[in-house]
């Protein structure tokens, strides 16, 4: 093999592994919740409408709490509410999730009482509880199509 | 050169194109008594269509080689599920979850079609059974691998994915994250059918990559090989390495293949997906008039058609006609099997045929001589 091939060769390996770190930053899915729960002295909100990138609007009401699935790492978040003194209010922030976090969790009494404070502040990093994840039941693995048809002929 | 008649010209083109007519006349009768409407059957059509082709475009290139059909393109599909998990579990989805899975496969197909390729080299002239088994040797070690390599050897962060047991993969694996991601990205409408367009223009793109192929350096090697060995090797052609070169490029495409199958189905079944997938698409390929030694991008689509619309038609056919959609089952199951025995058996008497007209030809010749 000559210099020439072996550089064509070793660049295009080169290209389709920057083509795959992009496709895994940008293909990357996280889940973003939303939380309106109180959080130690702060309340929940009367009622806030949350909206992350351009995924439509969600409107919570106190103890509610939902789900954005986004892919990639940089997203926008948009929060509207309206005070005691029925003034609306729009906080407009930039969240960065980590690559391999699966879930965040916006708390929202805590963004709107700091809205000018650090992600770390109100974002949470979410692990869902390892019930909601595994089954408990066992599962037969099937390896091949015809065992069952003899199963059935045994009958 | 002998002249043929009319009727011997008619008798010749219904010899050469027998598994099609007969797909024909079994959907003819099917139809009408499956009661579907044309407009369902168009889309059903349409979506077997996307699934399959590029899955079975993948096995020309063996048969410009000379190596028949490519019951080894299972190693390709396995490949192509392996990085299915492998994305699932990264939670990678979309299209760029798509085409990541389809490098990922890229380097194992590639590591597989080489050894498969190398073996077909020592077992020359029997191909098609190698290439066959080797199928059911390497699913033996895909199980190994995903039944008790992923987990422990191979980490998997995603629970949902492993058994209860805590080690191996579940039998089916949910691919919502990239389901119909490339079919959905352009649809377009014609009579309320929906055409796939992003996933056509895929499966258009492989197909000109063949034609195109075909008419490279390496494509005109690949005919030679396929056409005389022994003569190719004496013009200075590496038989062994084109050979193993075809089997590498078909690998890698049956990959893909089933890569674009699986995002249109969304559901892996990890253990079984890749058992049959070889089986049906060398039956839908022979069923579009290819031979073990001929073989073109029309015989894909003729074969898709009239292989798919069988399958869609026969259980409710058998279900009206007999009351037991079982039985519709049963019977494209056999059709599948009995069609790739139909087109082995017609090769072979074709070839001889073949043979004894150039025999008659040459004898008429030598007599003509003063």
């Amino acid at each position: 093999m000559n210099k020439r091939t072996l550089l064509i060769r070793g660049g295009a390996i080169l290209a389709l592994l920057v083509v795959s770190v992009f496709l895994f930053l940008v293909g990357k899915s996280h889940s973003v919740l939303v939380d309106n729960k109180a959080v130690d002295d702060l309340p929940a909100l009367s009622l806030v409408e949350v909206e992350v990138n351009k995924l439509g609007s969600l409107e919570l009401t106190p103890r509610d709490r939902d789900k954005f699935d986004v892919t990639g790492q940089r997203h926008s978040l948009t929060v509207t509410y309206t005070d005691q003194m029925w003034e609306e209010h729009v906080i407009r922030r930039t969240i960065k999730i980590p690559l391999m976090q699966d879930m965040v969790m916006v708390l929202l009494p805590v963004l709107v009482a700091n809205p000018d404070a650090d992600q770390s502040l109100w974002l949470e990093l979410y692990e869902p509880p390892t019930y909601a994840v595994t089954m408990a039941e066992e599962e037969e693995v099937v390896t091949d199509d015809l065992a069952g048809l003899v199963t059935d002929l045994d009958m | 050169m002998i002249k043929m008649t009319n009727s011997q010209k008619v008798i010749r083109f219904l010899a050469n194109n027998t598994v099609p007519i007969l797909f024909l006349v079994i959907s003819a009768i099917g139809i009408p008594l499956s009661g579907y409407s044309a407009n369902y059957l168009v889309s059903e059509v349409i979506v077997r269509l996307v699934r399959n082709s590029f899955l079975i475009v993948s096995l020309l290139i063996p048969i410009l080689a000379g190596m028949g059909l490519n019951f080894g393109m299972t190693l390709g599909a396995m490949a192509g599920q392996i990085a299915l998990i492998f994305i699932t579990d990264w939670g990678i989805v979309g299209i760029p979850g798509m085409f990541l899975a389809m490098i990922i496969s890229t380097p194992i197909s590639i590591l597989l079609g080489w050894w498969c390729g190398k073996i077909l080299n020592m077992a020359k002239g029997r191909e098609m059974v190698t290439s066959y088994i080797i199928g059911f040797f390497m699913n033996g070690i895909y199980q190994l691998v995903v039944l008790y390599g992923m987990g422990p050897v191979i980490p998997i962060r995603n629970k949902a994915l492993v058994l209860p047991r805590g080690y191996g993969i579940r039998n089916t694996v949910n691919l919502a994250g990239i389901r119909k991601t490339l079919d959905n990205l352009v649809v377009i409408r014609i009579a309320r059918v929906p055409i796939p367009v992003a996933t056509f223009a895929l499966i258009l793109l492989l197909c000109l990559f063949v034609l195109w192929f075909k008419k490279t350096k390496l494509g005109q090697d690949m005919r030679a090989v396929g056409q005389d060995m022994e003569v190719a090797r004496a013009a200075g052609i590496r038989v062994e390495h084109t050979r193993v070169i075809s089997i590498i490029i078909s690998t890698v495409f049956a990959g893909y293949g089933m890569i674009l199958y699986l995002q249109n189905i969304g559901t892996l079944n990890t253990y079984n997906s890749h058992m049959q997938i070889g089986m049906f698409s060398v039956a839908a390929l022979l069923v579009g008039g290819a031979t073990v030694a001929k073989a073109n991008i029309r015989n894909v689509f003729l074969g898709v058609t009239l292989f798919h619309l069988m399958f869609i038609v026969s259980p409710m056919a058998g279900k009206n006609l007999i009351g037991q959609a079982q039985l519709g089952e049963y019977f494209r199951v056999f059709v599948s099997y009995g069609v790739i025995t139909i087109s082995l058996v017609l090769y072979e008497i074709r070839k001889k045929r073949e043979l004894a007209l150039a025999g008659q030809s040459l004898a008429q010749a030598q007599e003509a001589q003063p």
